[in-house]
């Protein structure tokens, strides 16, 4: 699971609605994959990343420093979107748990592939 | 709505025991309105799901899964030539009920940056075709994605929403997930898929057990498609059908390719056993009323395929009200004028 994916997960546990977002990061195991540098990708993932909740993951998974804010003028500025790069796309964790903010559930991270699904409980009907 | 139809199981032997209904008697199942005996509390449970992974997840475990992938493989490059279609490129893909994924091996990276994958089969993740972009693989199930709202330029499903229960839940998610302007481009069985086999199973099981009871799954019908994603907020809608017709030896060539595919039935009121005798009797049946003239039997797929974008101020919309130039009262005219050019 890449840093870009957890940026986009949200719980759907009954009763979560939007305050299922970010989820709690907690890893196990973490793999860095070499992955093709493309920087027109990265440049359009930058405004639609949620920023905070990616320092965030960040921080919990003790990667180098980053920005607090997307620098002014990042399309151009190729330090920046090949550490952004490293950190949405090469990053691989491959063992963990992720944790509903609101419901506190935990969704299992195994071999690299998040398991969202939900049991009948906490399906919302 | 789901359409209730005459329905035929497929696989006897499959999953654990079920809740059975009687010889000949038939279940009312109405959307909004909850099947009596259901064991779950929700408004529409028709299928079990929790029996549609495992039959997933077996059927991507075997030795030789692509054997039995020919019919996907096939939607799935009609889908991502229908993505091909839209003249943009899409940054963010999400593709819902993935198995393999078909859909992923057919596009490039020209066309799609990076392309989600879920499926609520952990083993048909794991074992993901090859393709040119990259992809990101997550267990979910079709009715709660677990993604943000606006979140995907492009949603794309290939033959799995046949199998969700609450199939207006499921549409309105992919509406909240998609971005302004984002499209949905989808296909799912139809309600003539298999007809063959429901009928040669029908008529075989009242000969021999004096009664039926459904065997092959209930379908959307395809009027009801475009009222769903019209319901779940959807814009610009298109639904067309297909056909694709696979010629197999026999009826038991067919189920069992139907269970490689992990298509096999998993309604709730799905009959337990089906007796040996019956099925001989259904193959014996199917062969006479449908066979080939080289010997084989036909089965046929029925695919819908649907169309639909999420609302942006930027896409084309409905003329105002009286502002049209020619009457209706002309439209006999235009009807001499298409006879014309049919000679």
């Amino acid at each position: 699971m890449k840093l870009l994916t957890h940026n986009l997960l949200s719980s759907h546990v009954r009763g979560v609605g939007t305050r299922g977002f970010p989820l709690r990061l907690q890893a196990t195991e973490v793999r860095i994959n070499p992955v093709e540098f493309n920087p027109e990708f990265v440049a359009r993932m930058i405004p639609k990343v949620e920023w905070a909740a990616l320092v965030q993951a960040a921080d919990t998974l003790n990667l180098a420093e980053v920005p607090k804010e997307p620098t002014e003028g990042y399309e151009h500025d190729e330090t920046f979107l090949r550490k952004m790069h490293h950190v949405l796309l090469e990053v691989d964790v491959l063992e963990g748990t992720l944790q509903c903010p609101e419901s506190g559930r935990l969704f299992p991270i195994s071999r690299g592939i998040p398991n969202m699904l939900l049991n009948d409980e906490e399906t919302e009907t | 709505m789901l359409r209730k139809v005459v329905l035929l199981r497929l696989c006897p032997l499959l999953g654990r025991p079920a809740v059975s209904a009687s010889s000949g008697s038939r279940r009312e199942v109405a959307s909004g309105v909850p099947p009596s005996g259901s064991t779950s509390p929700r408004a529409l449970n028709i299928f079990d799901r929790e029996l549609k992974r495992k039959q997933k997840n077996w059927a991507a475990r075997q030795p030789d899964p692509m054997k039995f992938d020919y019919l996907k493989e096939e939607v799935g490059s009609r889908i991502a030539d229908r993505v091909y279609d839209i003249a943009r490129d899409f940054p963010l893909a999400l593709d819902i009920g993935c198995g393999r994924g078909y859909i992923a091996q057919h596009l490039d990276k020209e066309t799609v940056g990076k392309i989600f994958q879920t499926d609520i089969a952990e083993h048909a993740l794991k074992n993901s075709l090859e393709t040119d972009i990259p992809t990101v693989n997550i267990l979910a199930d079709e009715e709660f994605l677990p993604f943000q709202e606006n979140t995907f330029d492009l949603v794309v499903s290939s033959l799995s929403l046949h199998w969700v229960n609450d199939l207006p839940r499921a549409l309105e998610q992919i509406h909240y997930v998609l971005k302004p302007d984002g499209v949905f481009v989808g296909a799912m069985f139809g309600g003539d898929t298999l007809y063959e086999l429901r009928c040669s199973l029908q008529l075989a099981e009242t000969e021999r057990e004096g009664g039926f009871s459904p065997h092959i799954s209930p379908f959307t019908a395809v009027n009801d498609l475009g009222h769903l994603l019209g319901r779940a907020g959807f814009n610009t809608l298109t639904v067309d059908t297909d056909e694709i017709q696979v010629n197999y030896p026999g009826m038991f060539e067919l189920m069992e390719d139907l269970k490689g595919m992990g298509e096999s039935n998993c309604s709730w009121n799905r009959k337990a056993l089906l007796h040996r005798d019956t099925m001989l009797a259904a193959a014996a049946v199917y062969r006479e009323m449908y066979r080939n003239e080289d010997g084989s039997i036909p089965a046929t797929f029925q695919i819908y395929h649907m169309i639909g974008w999420k609302y942006h101020d930027s896409q084309a919309r409905p003329a105002e009200r009286g502002s049209a130039t020619v009457s209706f009262g002309e439209l006999a005219k235009l009807n001499d004028v298409m006879s014309h050019e049919k000679k």
